[in-house]
């Protein structure tokens, strides 16, 4: 019997172990007690989903692991836009999930009757020949992809564990989630592009069309076997292979790939994105159409081979992968005449030598900046050596399009962010954007990096790190410890979360930390730069003013309902706010007022009454007056009191000058009365 | 100096016209005089007290002389009656008794009067502290040096919010 329903806004209660169900959107219920293993994701969970307003529905639901960042705005474009060959995404909301105690995002989807292509296919359920795979594989994948294209998205997740049957007799192929991790993460190395699979996961980039091409042809060779013809080869042999042999070669090898399939994994498989099979070239080759064969280029090898980080290279760009493995040691060779000979002689790079030896003449002359060091040289000529290559720098591979992905990544998992704000700061990928103009908007990479540059060498809330960390990652949920476990994606969602979080937090501690200020500039779609400027004050008066000034916004521009935790957390707060004001008369009403206002839980009421710009002018004015009145009365004591025997000799002084004037009177009116009295 | 010969010149005239006005003012002020001589201060109030009692005292025997015999003679007669010289005298120790008592008296009414408006001064600024707080004293540029008011505690300046 499965656990009463909790509802998502509902989770202040400690959650329980395991287990539990949630209601999304008050319809679908997620039944923690039924998980489906069958159709989990490499980072999300599967279970049992139902519709209460249908229950002849078949669905099912993914909880994601919280901290990946997500495809929001694929999840968006998905919802509203259900297309063929996809599995249909029918709703989703970030809600608490008891089995892990805190909010994550859960994704309900139309549940795929059939189950997972691949294992019907080794479980001999159901049998995929070589004439069935282009109407039966091909046709529904190529329809969904099309469909992704023009939704201006890439899949970034077509393999052959993400296929699935989408009716129970096992007829109708359709491709699986690919939006609970971020683009070709969760690709093993055989399904991504050459050039991609060389980067790290989390920064294989966005990618296109064509790389869910090449992901397809892959897909297709496995399909059409039945099993991986390279299961054994991992990691760094396999991209040592498919780099000295082309893809298409490392991935086929020796299998035997029935005939009819030849001619479209040629095209899917190919290396060079220019030359690989786009949407187009597949629709007319299903739809019987010869193709042009397109002659395989090989790559380009060596005569001799070239021994370096124990592997014999024949061609530079296995190298320029393993030269960021091993800097000292590459930077070595670089320098070395014996390397550039091999370079000259062996692979006919005379060009590039030169312009490798170029990059290390440069590095001496600035010797005594970042430009000289080791790791900036070796970035230098692999992107140089690799022109396909994804940005290399002490050690990280990255793609610029998959730059935030693998910078969330590291801020997650605390690992080495230092080397990509060292790609920002040191301008890294300038050098790299301009080696690749010829498929890469340049223009529009360096502008945004530039963005980025100026972000992180603002150090005030708003700006820095984290700000980089959520323009780069709109699926990434804010990392402030006081909501990171309420999985914060949208910005509505945030100010009931700080509500939620005032509970439990230490109510000494300011609700607006570095992760909360960049993530509301991120995602927040106003002009908040005053609060920010505010916010980044040193005086702790303006600086929790600007807090409570951009929480009120918040509130304000989206309509939030009340708050009454947030605000009963700030009321407590707002000491040095109040106590900006001179009068303390004024701050005693102040003072009164909160408790009301925190029974409202209207944060802009209380920063009406906190900055109201009237009383705020009464209370100068009255404290320049009162200051004034002050100075004065000081200036009359000291008078008064003055110096030494000064008021004796000044109350003697006039003691005598009044005796004199006395005389002087009585002297006039007596001798007026006694002459009048004389002639009278 | 010239205001010297001029002196001089008139007391001569003033000897040739009215000799008998002459002597009797002249021995008649002469406390007036040595009070005068005394006195170095600016505002000369010794001078103006004594002087003017005495040439109180003086006056009706001037009168008696101008509206009588107005001769040497009689002159005489007046200054040799030791009544009128004690009513000429008695003037002038009229006025250094005024000169001396008065100060004093009047220096304890101002002192007096000075601690009343001293006291409604601090209570005034106590009123400001208690009001807008401990910073109008930095903000009036005063130092705060012995110019807060000796009866306000610690505890009237403490911020509202922090009590």
């Amino acid at each position: 019997m499965a656990e009463e329903p909790t509802d998502a806004d509902e989770f202040d209660l400690p959650a329980p172990v395991r287990g539990g169900s949630v209601v999304l959107r008050e319809r679908f219920l997620v039944n923690g007690d039924k998980p489906l293993p069958e159709l989990d994701s490499p980072n999300a969970k599967a279970y049992m989903a139902e519709d209460r307003h249908d229950l002849s529905r078949n669905l099912f639901a993914l909880v994601c692991t919280p901290g990946i960042p997500l495809r929001t705005k694929a999840i968006r474009q998905f919802k509203a836009n259900p297309g063929p060959g996809l599995l249909e995404l029918v709703e989703f909301e970030s809600l608490f999930w008891p089995a892990i105690g805190q909010r994550t995002m859960v994704i309900i989807y139309e549940r795929p009757m059939g189950g997972r292509v691949i294992e019907q296919v080794k479980a001999n359920h159901t049998r995929i020949t070589e004439y069935d795979i282009p109407r039966k594989v091909i046709q529904p994948i190529i329809d969904g992809l099309r469909h992704i294209h023009s939704l201006n998205l890439a899949h970034r997740a077509v393999r052959p564990d993400n296929i699935f049957f989408s009716d129970e007799d096992m007829q109708e192929i359709i491709l699986g989630d690919c939006v609970t991790a971020p683009e070709g993460f969760d690709q093993p190395l055989m399904y991504e592009p050459l050039e991609r699979a060389l980067a790290n996961p989390a920064g294989r980039g966005t990618g296109s069309i064509v790389d869910d091409m090449y992901a397809l042809g892959a897909s297709i060779v496995v399909l059409a076997l039945g099993a991986n013809p390279i299961e054994r080869m991992k990691g760094e042999d396999l991209l040592f292979r498919r780099t000295n042999l082309g893809s298409y070669a490392a991935v086929c090898g020796n299998a035997r790939i029935p005939l009819s399939l030849l001619e479209p994994l040629r095209g899917l498989l190919s290396d060079d994105p220019h030359d690989r099979w786009g949407l187009d070239e597949a629709t007319n080759w299903l739809n019987g159409l010869k193709q042009t064969p397109k002659q395989k280029k090989p790559a380009k090898k060596g005569d001799t081979p070239f021994r370096f980080g124990g592997r014999d290279h024949t061609n530079v760009r296995t190298l320029a992968h393993a030269f960021n493995r091993q800097i000292p040691e590459a930077v070595r060779i670089l320098k070395d005449e014996t390397f550039h000979a091999w370079m000259k002689r062996s692979l006919s790079e005379g060009p590039l030598s030169e312009t490798l030896k170029g990059f290390v003449d440069t590095a001496n002359f600035h010797k005594d900046d970042f430009q000289g060091t080791d790791e900036y040289l070796i970035a230098r000529c692999c992107a140089a050596m690799d022109p396909y290559g994804p940005i290399r720098y002490k050690g990280v591979s990255v793609y610029l399009d998959g730059f935030g992905p693998m910078l969330a990544m590291e801020v997650i998992r605390n690992g080495n962010v230092q080397v990509l704000t060292e790609i920002i700061n040191r301008e890294v990928y300038q050098f790299w954007a301009g080696d690749r103009a010829n498929f890469l908007d340049s223009m529009e990479v360096t502008q945004m990096f530039a963005q980025l540059k100026a972000w992180l060498a603002n150090n005030e809330p708003g700006y820095g790190l984290e700000r980089c960390l959520y323009e780069l990652n709109p699926g990434l949920s804010c990392q402030s410890p006081f909501i990171i476990e309420d999985g914060i994606i949208e910005i509505d969602q945030l100010l009931p979360a700080l509500d939620r979080a005032a509970n439990h937090s230490d109510s000494q501690a300011k609700p607006m930390d570095r992760h909360v200020a960049a993530f509301i500039a991120a995602r927040f779609n106003e002009d908040i730069h005053p609060h920010l400027r505010a916010l980044a004050a040193s005086k702790e008066s303006t600086n929790i003013i600007g807090m409570l000034s951009l929480l009120a916004f918040l509130q304000w521009k989206l309509k939030a309902e009340p708050v009454f935790g947030l605000t009963s957390w700030i009321g407590g707060l707002l000491g040095p706010a109040i106590n900006a004001y001179h009068s303390r008369t004024t701050r005693r009403d102040l003072e009164k007022e909160i408790p009301k206002l925190v029974r409202r839980g209207s944060l802009p009421d209380m920063f009406d009454l906190i900055d109201d710009a009237d009383k705020r002018r009464e209370d100068q004015d009255g404290y320049a007056d009162a200051v004034e009145e002050y100075r004065s009365c000081a200036d009359e004591i000291s008078d008064i009191e003055g110096s030494g025997n000064e008021l004796q000799e000044k109350a003697e002084k006039t003691g005598q000058r009044t005796a004199a004037t006395i005389s002087i009177i009585t002297t006039m009116i007596a001798v007026t009365i006694m002459f009048f009295s004389e002639i009278l | 100096m010239r205001m010297i010969v001029w002196g001089l010149l008139i007391l001569m005239l003033l000897l040739i016209v009215a000799l008998p006005t002459v002597m009797l003012v002249g021995f008649g002020m002469m406390p007036g005089l040595v009070a005068m001589i005394i006195d170095r201060t600016e505002e000369r109030s010794a001078t103006f007290c004594v002087g003017g009692l005495n040439f109180c005292g003086v006056f009706p025997y001037l009168m008696e002389l101008w509206f009588g015999d107005h001769d040497l003679g009689q002159a005489m007669a007046l200054l040799t009656d030791v009544f009128v010289l004690a009513v000429m005298y008695g003037g002038a120790c009229m006025g250094w008794m005024l000169y001396l008592s008065l100060p004093p008296v009047i220096a304890s009414f101002i002192q007096v009067m000075s601690e009343r408006r001293l006291q409604q001064l601090r209570k005034t600024q106590r009123d400001i502290l208690q009001e807008w707080g401990d910073e109008v004293i930095t903000d009036a540029d005063l130092g705060g040096d012995g110019l807060m008011p000796p009866e306000h505690g610690a505890a009237s300046g403490m911020p509202a919010a922090a009590e």
